[in-house]
């Protein structure tokens, strides 16, 4: 099958992938990859898991193909941290019992990211409104919510320093 | 509240918590094994047929197809593990035959070298049917007689019992209410589809199985049972879950048996994933009820007689049938003191995608029903529907008729009490709904859910617990956390018991290998049958760590006790020797010794505690549209004690955000057995932006019986919802909903009726 050399950058390397036409980039990143924290849960675009950050904004992995990111910079829930130090996002998920099952909260951190990135003081109901593409069956979303405005508030607190 | 606890009570991050935000954590989907085959199935498009032939003459000629295997070879598993008891009992939990029961029952499957590969195999198999006339109703399934679902007909299974006398009973009532309840096709829609796992049959005969279960050790028996295998030679290991909520509470039709068939021929890993669509399809889902029910109560408002008739639609093939119908009388005749009581429950077979276990089995069906009724009475005579529960629950002190056990803790008045208050339920009550476009109203439910299934059904629980040279601790358990949290409440457990700092106790995973027998994860059951699991293996190594160190502090162990990892003389604190040391010296420095030590605990819970809640729902319904918005929900659940409150607390609000979608929005469409809404976008969870407050209270009624008084809390949290919704919907426009999903043509068009 005929392929295509792209060039991205992932988590701050950049990667050359030889891709086929077709793949998407939630295969190509979990497989080729072996970023397999972007999680599929429809496959359609309908419950947020694959988030990821394409140029600093939220796109879900399983509806672009691989061809089409060529050149842009990605960043997934493997690239959140540094080292052994938790990104805030992560820790405020953890201190607000965000977690339960997991498996939609590397989706969810990711909506986070790129909201705060987008709107570094947003209120609950701009995090209700970019968390609305993320479902969830087991927090209720109250929780994610709290964490995603904590870690908005550390970080602004940062930034303003 | 100081109980002098170290970690119980308190909410420490999930043991699990780093490698669930990390991306690290591994699930079923992640797994990738070397030379690892790629599986799939082909599925019927018919409902009811005789699958005559099967020609997988090209598809096997295909270069990278390594394995083809079909529903002539391989068996469906069609029971629970009650059905493990007896060798007569295990056989007729396999049903070996070529019909297919439904849309999307499995055919056959193929294992090949790439997934580019399997979509071309797939289609190139040919199927030969012959159609036979299907069943979708299952009232049609009772009286249908030429037409045989199953070899005994399609009536699954039948229960009838008379508690008291029901005629007087109704003799004595003043008033009688009478109403049939429908409720949806639910589905679990766990955010990793149900439906992944990796079977490695290896040369030597050894079968290993990755699969997101809720029962390690039953699928193991199922597995080895389904492939002859002994249970040495099979083993399950489950990685991490992206949820169950009941999904996974056995094997997956089509799914471990399936692939460990094609492993076996192809002695290569196969790994089988059903898409999202397939999860909606062809697992299973809650069982839809029509509940005809009968209620009879005095004008002071004491019920005296409830007649409980429920047809239950199981789908093509059954697992969970009898469980479902069973928990549907015990929750219902548990709940209220009624002393005449007279339920029926028939379960029938229908050509559509199977029923099987759901977050409170039967009980929200039995409960939307139940609690319409209670409802519908205190309107009636004029009672607050807070008085008439409190007025006819069953208190701690009584006997439950069905379990035959004695009530020893129930925090029911205290969830209504304090439930109440906090919503200000009186004045909402009284508040006019308003007259304009938006109508409000406050509605309650209450409810009681088993613990457990000590008796019921084989409950085992164990635990094992290691002592490291280090001080430090491991606990084996197969407690399966699908997400829950059981991991964290269970190391919790260890941690207070052992004076083991909670930070140095590792948690395994569930490995039938490893980790001794579990039920696993079913039934609101872990933190109180798992706790009590390792409180007593704690206890026992904790014993015998207390031995070994009179030998070093001179006094019996009797005059010792251990804290925050010392081992001290009660009456003489400065007589301690730490649990680091004392380990170091008797695993390692003393020669003479070498021992580590072990603690260890097995067998079943003592009792299977209720456990209780009343939810409170307000909600805003516009009349001109007939949508319904839940404002808030003020959910107090009486879990015994709260060993990890926050924990609780996520089990009330992701109860409760599940409830609404009981309530209003979910539920599968099926027309002549399709499934018309096999997607997220027809099938409506709820949103971030569509979920209301939830105040979570939390009740402690200490149950005598529990680890440090806990009982369950998973299922019940969304047991009263859909109840609790309907019934402030009726206060807020008059019209009664007993047709779930309480959709907005149903409110107008009972708005229309009640003009």
């Amino acid at each position: 099958m005929r392929k295509k050399i792209i060039k991205v950058n992932i988590n701050g390397e950049w990667h050359e992938l030889a891709v086929s036409l077709h793949d998407r980039l939630i295969d190509t990143l979990r497989e080729q990859c072996g970023l397999t924290g972007t999680k599929e849960g429809c496959g359609e675009g309908e419950c947020g898991a694959c988030t990821v950050n394409l140029n600093g904004k939220a796109f879900l992995a399983c509806l672009l193909l691989s061809v089409q990111v060529d050149g842009a910079q990605i960043l997934t829930i493997e690239g959140l941290q540094n080292g052994l130090d938790l990104h805030p996002l992560q820790r405020a998920f953890l201190s607000e019992s965000a977690v339960q099952c997991g498996y939609c909260t590397p989706g969810m951190i990711m909506a986070g990211h790129a909201l705060i990135q987008q709107n570094p003081d947003p209120d609950e109901a701009a995090v209700k409104q970019s968390l609305s593409n993320n479902l969830c069956r087991c927090t209720g979303y109250e929780k994610p919510v709290k964490a995603v405005l904590k870690a908005a508030v550390e970080i602004k607190g940062k930034a303003d320093e | 509240m100081n109980d002098g606890y170290t970690t119980v009570g308190k909410s420490f991050q999930r043991v699990d918590g780093i490698d669930k935000v990390t991306g690290a954590a591994k699930y079923a989907t992640d797994l990738k094994f070397e030379n690892m085959l790629y599986a799939g199935l082909l599925r019927s498009p018919h409902a009811h047929a005789r699958v005559v032939s099967i020609n997988v003459s090209a598809a096997e000629k295909l270069p990278g197809v390594k394995a083809v295997t079909t529903v002539f070879d391989v068996p469906k598993v069609v029971q629970y593990w009650f059905f493990l008891r007896t060798e007569k009992k295990r056989e007729q939990m396999f049903l070996y035959d070529n019909i297919v029961r439904f849309i999307g029952d499995p055919v056959l499957a193929i294992a090949a070298t790439s997934r580019e590969i399997l979509n071309q195999a797939l289609s190139l198999v040919t199927v030969e049917y012959e159609p036979l006339k299907a069943i979708y109703d299952p009232q049609e399934a009772l009286t249908e007689n030429k037409v045989n679902i199953h070899r005994n007909g399609n009536i699954a299974f039948k229960v009838k019992k008379e508690f008291g006398n029901p005629w007087r009973g109704f003799e004595e009532a003043d008033i009688i209410v009478e109403n049939t309840y429908q409720t949806s096709k639910q589905k679990h829609a766990s955010l990793e589809p149900i439906g992944t796992c990796v079977a490695n049959f290896q040369s030597s005969g050894k079968l290993t199985v990755y699969s997101s279960t809720q029962l390690p050790h039953w699928s193991q028996h199922y597995l080895a049972k389904a492939l002859d295998l002994s249970l040495n030679k099979v083993r399950v290991i489950k990685p991490y879950t992206g949820g169950a909520f009941g999904g996974r509470c056995g094997l997956i039709h089509g799914l471990e048996v399936m692939c460990s068939y094609l492993s076996r021929q192809a002695l290569q890993p196969v790994k089988m994933s059903f898409t999202r669509e397939e999860d909606f399809l062809a697992t299973e889902s809650r069982h839809p009820m029509t509940i005809r029910m009968k209620t009879g109560a005095t004008a002071e408002g004491v019920i005296t007689a409830n007649e409980v008739e429920i047809l239950s639609d199981a789908g093509g093939y059954g697992t969970h049938y009898i469980g479902v119908i069973a928990d549907c009388m015990s929750t219902g005749i548990g709940l209220y003191n009624i002393p005449n009581y007279a339920f029926s429950g028939t379960a029938v077979y229908t050509n559509k995608s199977p029923c099987g276990a759901l977050r409170g089995y039967g009980n929200p069906q039995m409960n939307f029903a139940q609690e319409s009724q209670i409802d519908i009475i205190a309107l009636k005579l004029g009672m607050d529907p807070v008085t008439i529960r409190l007025k006819n629950y069953r208190g701690e002190g009584e006997i439950d008729p069905v379990l035959k056990e004695r009530i020893l803790s129930n925090g029911l008045e205290d969830c209504l009490r304090r439930g109440a208050r906090s919503c200000g339920w009186k004045e909402k009550r009284l508040r006019s709904p308003g007259t304009g476009c938006i109508r409000k109203g406050i509605g309650l439910s209450i409810m009681l859910h088993g613990t457990g299934a000590a008796r019921a059904l084989p409950d085992p629980g164990s635990a094992a617990i290691i002592i490291n040279s280090d001080g430090t601790a491991n606990l084996q358990t197969a407690a399966a956390d699908e997400g829950q949290g059981s991991r964290t409440v269970l190391a919790q457990v260890a941690s207070e018991i052992l004076g083991i700092e909670f930070d140095k106790i590792s948690v395994s995973d569930t490995d039938t290998d490893i980790t001794p027998l579990d039920c696993g994860t079913h039934g609101s059951r872990q933190a109180y049958c798992g706790g009590l699991s390792v409180r007593n293996a704690a206890m026992d190594a904790r014993n015998k760590m207390l031995a070994h160190s009179q030998r070093y502090l001179g006094v019996e162990k009797a005059k010792l006790t251990v804290r925050d990892g010392v081992i001290f003389e009660k009456a003489d604190p400065v007589n301690h020797i730490s649990i680091r040391e004392l380990m170091q010296k008797i695993q390692i420095q003393e020669m003479d010794i070498c021992e580590q030590v072990i603690g260890t605990a097995s067998g079943i819970a003592p009792a299977m505690p209720g456990y209780y809640g009343a939810v409170f729902a307000e909600v805003e319904v516009n009349v001109q549209t007939g949508g319904v918005k839940v404002i808030k929900l003020t959910s107090a659940y009486d879990v015994g004690k709260a060993i990890n409150p926050e924990m609780v607390r996520g089990q009330i609000a992701g109860g409760g955000v599940m409830g609404i979608g009981f309530a209003l929005t979910e539920g599968l469409q099926v027309e002549k057995g399709y499934i018309l809404n096999p997607n997220f976008t027809d099938y409506r969870l709820l949103r971030s932006c569509d979920v209301p407050e939830i105040e979570t209270i939390i009740v402690e009624s200490n149950e005598p019986t529990g680890p440090f008084g806990a009982k369950g809390i998973g299922e019940g949290s969304m047991v009263n919802v859909a109840s609790a919704v309907s019934n402030a919907i009726c206060n807020a426009t008059g019209v009664r909903l007993t047709e779930l999903g309480i959709t907005p043509e149903k409110i107008l068009r009972g708005m229309k009726e009640n003009l």
